[in-house]
């Protein structure tokens, strides 16, 4: 049998320890709330502008067959298919039938309490029941419609996933100003932080290295193709064409800034480009595409994640809040 | 640092998580010969797809509780899809037509709609889900659906029947040569009030 000679199993302990105390220097990084207040007031906005904009259309998208535009039982049947523990607007009909309360009534409270949490993330009121409020109606919305959703609703469910999770309120909220709430663990905070950091990068690194492996992204024709594709014309063709030579451009520019953001965002030099750029893009998606929601909820991620900037406590009283 | 290890271990299943359903979408697109790469490349990408969702439970028994548990954690989380939007390129889009048949013989035209842009983007996007092979099995359906949409607003009706077209735009050249997009039918429902029949 091999034996090890203990300095050499003291050796690789102590390797192992200092591993695993810079791997917890890069997860708990001390941070203030700054970054929650954002991100908290950013997807309040961000609820509040997809309730409104699914008004006129929200008994019809999410009604049963027969009486809305595909029935939710489609979506519901597919994603129960998946499993059936994932919540859908069909658990809230069921609940809503054993009191008497018709499905069209429970659809109104489910877009009211929608609204509501909206409302009250905006405000910093209840925040943290606002924020399960929010995600669960939209995750049962998004799992309904799932035949209808695009990849707003996916980053929207992230994005209150994690502000769910984080540590609220933040002291910008009213709930601190009411309550006065004592102040939240920095670690904790720079945890979460982390946490939508870290999606980011693999959600532009994964983005761009498809768009990579297209040949229509180094030649332009996908900008244009994704411009000129109804219902994304906001700019007419012929406008366009007068780019024609700056679409390659873009396209590449499009393609290597998502697949190296993982890299140049965490340098200090960088940072600001790349998150300017980045924000660019999302502007640009928003107002030339009509994709105004994906913007939104993209830039108040980014604004989140690397656009604060942060007064970090110092390390010792960071211990200290820790230990309290 | 109790509660420092938990969210550790937290942090490490949720992005080995998210790392599977990205490359499992990454290797997917690879595997249909849609990217640049050559075609050698498919039969590895199929391999590595497997090994993806493999580690997501999905090669599991759809009632085995590991993958329905997966599953629920990737959906409640918004990350049980990866995100290549518009990659490796920018897809065709669909249209969906109705030829409505009068008794009286008079035929119009008609398409699904709905009253924001917010939610012509979703119709936009469920069309352009029913092109793809895997919601094949429930396209039919879904065309019924959207069908009967229609009919509930001209219930005077005795035919309708469901044309689904690819449309094909212009490159930027066709299109300053005059050339404007074309439409490519890719099948056809017929349905009446009693029963429906695929063409």
């Amino acid at each position: 049998m091999l034996k090890l000679p203990g300095s050499q199993i003291n050796a690789g302990v102590s390797l192992v320890q200092k591993w695993w105390q810079s791997f917890c220097g890069f997860l708990f990084p001390p941070e203030t709330d700054t970054w929650l207040a954002a991100l908290r007031i950013g997807l309040g906005l961000q609820v509040v502008i997809y309730a409104l904009f699914l008004r006129s259309d929200w008994h019809y998208l999410f009604a049963s067959s027969g009486k809305g535009l595909v029935g939710r039982e489609v979506g519901e049947a597919i994603t129960s298919f998946d499993s059936p523990l994932i919540p859908t607007l069909g658990w809230l009909v069921t609940i809503g039938r054993n009191f008497n309360i018709s499905e069209e009534a429970v659809l109104s409270i489910a877009w009211i309490c929608l609204l509501s949490a909206g409302c009250l993330l905006l405000l910093g009121l209840f925040c943290r029941p606002a924020a399960f409020v929010a995600w669960f109606v939209h995750l049962c919305a998004g799992e309904s419609g799932g035949l209808l959703a695009y990849g707003a609703d996916s980053f929207m469910t992230t994005a209150l996933f994690y502000l769910l999770l984080s540590p609220l309120p933040d002291h910008y909220s009213f709930d601190h100003w009411v309550a006065k709430t004592k102040p939240r663990n920095p670690q904790a905070l720079g945890f979460w932080r982390r946490v939508i950091q870290v999606q980011l990068c693999f959600v532009y690194f994964i983005g761009g290295l498809a768009k990579c492996l297209g040949n229509g992204w180094w030649d332009g024709s996908n900008l244009w193709r994704a411009l000129i594709r109804p219902p994304f014309t906001v700019v007419p063709p012929d406008v366009l064409v007068r780019f024609k030579y700056a679409l390659p451009v873009l396209g590449i520019s499009i393609c290597l800034l998502e697949v190296s953001y993982p890299v140049f965002i965490w340098m200090k030099k960088t940072r600001l480009i790349w998150l300017v750029c980045i924000l660019a893009m999302h502007a640009a998606i928003g107002l030339l595409m009509g994709l105004y929601l994906f913007a939104l909820v993209m830039i108040v991620m980014n604004i989140a994640a690397f656009g604060v900037i942060s007064n970090t406590a110092p390390p010792q009283r960071a211990m200290e809040t820790d230990a309290q | 640092m109790y509660s420092k290890r938990i969210y550790a271990a937290w942090f490490g299943i949720h992005f080995f998580l998210l790392t599977a359903v990205c490359f499992a979408g990454v290797f997917w697109l690879i595997a249909q010969g849609s990217t640049i790469l050559p075609s050698a490349f498919d039969e590895y990408a199929r391999k590595a797809e497997f090994v993806a969702t493999w580690c997501l439970g999905k090669e599991a028994g759809g009632s085995n509780p590991l993958r329905r548990g997966i599953a629920t954690y990737l959906h409640a989380a918004g990350i049980q899809a990866g995100y290549s939007f518009f990659a490796p390129n920018v897809p065709n889009q669909h249209r969906l037509t109705f030829e409505l048949f009068y008794d009286d013989g008079r035929v119009e035209q008609q398409s699904p709609h709905v009253r924001s842009k917010a939610a012509a983007l979703r119709l936009d996007s469920l069309l352009d889900k029913l092109a793809d092979e895997r919601y094949e099995a429930v396209r039919e359906v879904l065309v019924k659906m959207l069908a009967f949409s229609v009919w509930r607003q001209h219930q005077d009706v005795k035919k309708l029947r469901a044309t689904f077209a690819s449309v094909n735009p212009p490159d930027i050249n066709e299109f300053e040569q005059g050339k404007r997009e074309t439409f490519q039918p890719m099948f056809t429902f017929d349905f009446s009030l009693r029963d429906e029949q695929k063409q």
